[in-house]
């Protein structure tokens, strides 16, 4: 089958790669029909995740139809519709069983690995490194599904692909990361980043009854679609001091709620930002903690900071003193994609959102080395890439 | 542009250097029936081992100076390149340290690194917690199929019959080791031990216990591992050249026994489709 492979920093390609097989008795094969870049594929395409190898097969927001179930699948069959969450959760273990499925005990075959890292594995993730499982992605034309019965949502409704494929991870991952957020009645929401986590954040945090919801980022389209489509106020953090604004804006309280949808490679100014950068780029600092420490420097005393945006390793100057002092509750992880899927659906299916508003950019996988880069560079106007393998 | 992680992935079995293997690594291994009494190698600082923070520290420095010579285009490729293969060589082949305090109780998933004692045998305890009961845990453990599953890529193990496993470990160029073992305590439900015979070429012992976990959490299973090689010092050479390291044994091992309990399937990379080929086996 052709799929996209990772070959180094840069560098992605089109390649003919084995069709994946029924290995174990829970494994589905599901034929490609959508396949999402992600934002944190970007991570990735930087060279900034270890433990990639080259060939690797990258992708984890697909969706597509069954086309074989190993014998012990029990809810999936050949012809259904399904919408594959990007974390691979065994549905059997205690933390899945606390439904939370991104801290899976037996999907990842690498565990080992991770937990020399981290200290614990959490779940298999698909195309995300070997460290995190090492399965093969969903930018291709099949993809092998372990434990077919716990992730995949069936789709039974006619609602195309593009409206149900962010179901996958992005649309959740925004939710989560509204609930981590702890908002009450008529709480300032400031959501940094406004990529597809951060604009579907904003769409979660009035869900969750946020009386007030500030976007923050520097690239125009996205800032235009956090207040057109997020019914956001937004702040160019090139253009003001976002600590001076969001204070402004506060009466001096800052923001209640603080949610860092950026991650890893966020874009510092002024010489912090310059030396999170030179360090990262000489292997003394894994992470560019920008976002989170500008966070904790505006958020509430006694506020929520929700981080839903993708770290890898480790990260200087962050101030715990402030952190510690300020008595803010930190919630973070990776989605617990399989916990949302359900209800995000029906919110789709009832129409209260539209996910594809995010989608900019419609593609053929052939055209996926391209729009990595597109993505990256922000080029475009993109927001979202959707490839059709 | 760095591959990265693809070189030091392809090589890390293979330098699978264990402390005091510096020796010269025989070529009829099996044959080898002499013990001589173990050089302690272990007291040569820079033999030693790193700390937990020594290695960390030693990943900095190290990639810092690659860092240094490469042109800023690969550097990402670099620092991957280098991270994977620290992960990779601390994770696949484990990592081996005497001041890190022993904790037999440890918590779940915890273990204490492989231990050495005056006759060169490696040693390793590690604990997991599966949700089953400790009765279900020990029958799934004596299921035949169970042994061969569990150490799969790793050893070659067979029932001869049920108190009787058959063991062989495979090197490079051929090389084969194998030994039996016998089961000499068997308490339901609490506690099976094996132990090689008396002339095989290979001390071999193992022990896993069963305790009911806190909080309705299942059982704690502990697992202990004893290998020694055979002839002291020659015999550590088989063993680097066999690349049986019980710590990453043992956390295979048990990582795929909860998996096997709790789903009834071991996660798995065979036939993984990458531009590789097919299969990303261990």
């Amino acid at each position: 089958m052709r799929a996209l492979c990772w070959h180094g920093e840069e560098d992605v390609r089109v390649d003919e790669v084995p069709d994946p097989q029924i290995v174990n008795p829970h494994d589905a094969i599901v034929e490609i029909t959508a396949t999402a870049i992600c934002g944190s594929d970007l991570h990735l395409y930087d060279g900034y995740v270890p433990t990639m190898r080259e060939g690797d097969v990258l992708g984890h927001e697909p969706m597509g139809e069954v086309v074989e179930v190993g014998n012990a699948v029990e809810t999936l069959e050949a012809g259904d519709r399904v919408v594959v969450p990007f974390t691979i959760s065994c549905g059997s273990c205690w933390f899945c069983e606390e439904e939370l499925y991104s801290l899976c005990d037996n999907s990842n075959p690498n565990a080992e690995i991770a937990r020399e890292v981290m200290g614990q594995s959490p779940a298999g993730l698909f195309g995300y490194s070997h460290m995190l499982g090492g399965y093969a992605g969903g930018q291709a034309e099949y993809l092998r599904v372990p434990f077919a019965d716990v992730g995949p949502l069936k789709v039974e409704s006619d609602l195309p692909d593009e409206q149900v494929l962010l179901l996958s991870d992005v649309f959740p991952t925004g939710y989560m990361a509204a609930e981590n957020a702890e908002i009450e009645g008529d709480d300032t929401v400031a959501v940094w980043g406004c990529g597809p986590v951060g604009q579907f954040a904003i769409q979660s945090a009035w869900m969750l009854g946020a009386g007030r919801v500030v976007a923050i980022d520097r690239v125009p389209e996205r800032l235009a679609m956090a207040r057109e489509h997020g019914d956001a106020e937004t702040i160019h953090f090139e253009e003001e001091d976002v600590y001076d604004r969001l204070m402004a804006m506060t009466g001096g309280r800052g923001p209640d709620r603080c949610i860092d949808a950026v991650g890893t490679e966020a874009h510092g100014t002024g010489l912090m930002g310059l030396t999170d950068k030179a360090k990262q780029q000489v292997n003394l600092e894994a992470d560019r903690p920008h976002v989170l420490r500008q966070a904790i420097k505006c958020c509430r005393k006694g506020g929520t900071l929700s981080v839903p945006g993708v770290y890898v390793g480790h990260a200087d100057n962050v101030p715990v003193g402030p952190l510690m002092n300020k008595a803010l509750t930190v919630n973070t992880g990776q989605t617990h994609v399989q916990r949302y899927l359900d209800p995000l659906l029906e919110t789709i299916e009832d129409g209260d959102i539209d996910p594809s508003f995010v989608v900019t950019h419609r593609e053929p996988l052939e055209r996926g080395p391209e729009m990595y880069e597109t993505f990256r560079d922000k080029e475009d106007g993109c927001v979202k890439v959707v490839l059709t393998p | 542009m760095v591959a990265a992680g693809s070189t030091t992935l392809a090589s890390t079995n293979r330098s699978a250097t264990r402390v005091g293997g510096e020796y010269p690594v025989s070529t009829e291994q099996r044959d080898v029936t002499d013990r001589e009494p173990f050089d302690s190698q272990d007291s040569e600082p820079s033999r030693r081992p790193l700390e937990r923070g020594g290695r960390i520290a030693a990943v900095t420095v190290g990639g810092t100076i690659a860092a240094l010579g490469l042109r800023r285009r690969s550097l990402g490729g670099a620092i991957a390149a280098l991270a994977g293969g620290w992960l990779l060589y601390r994770g696949l082949v484990g990592g081996r340290s005497e001041d890190e305090p022993v904790d037999t109780d440890a918590a779940s998933g915890g273990g204490r690194p492989d231990a050495a004692d005056a006759s060169g045998a490696v040693e390793t305890t590690r604990s997991v917690t599966i949700g089953a009961s400790p009765d279900e845990v020990y029958e799934r453990w004596r299921d035949p199929e169970t042994m061969s599953r569990l150490y799969g890529g790793l050893l070659d193990v067979t029932a001869r019959d049920e108190d009787r496993w058959n063991w062989t470990a495979s090197g490079p160029l051929g090389a084969t080791v194998s030994w039996d073992t016998q089961v000499v305590d068997d308490s339901p439900g609490e506690r099976l031990r094996w132990e090689s015979h008396e002339n095989a070429p290979v001390s071999n012992e193992g022990q896993v216990s069963f305790r009911e976990a806190p909080g309705d959490r299942g059982t704690k299973l502990t697992f202990r591992f004893r290998f020694e090689p055979p002839g002291g010092s020659v015999g550590t050479a088989v063993t680097k050249r066999l690349e049986i390291v019980p710590e990453s044994l043992a956390a295979v091992v048990l990582d795929r026994f909860k998996s096997l309990v709790e789903t009834g399937e071991m996660p798995t990379l065979e036939r993984n489709p990458s531009a590789r080929g097919a299969g990303d086996l261990l």
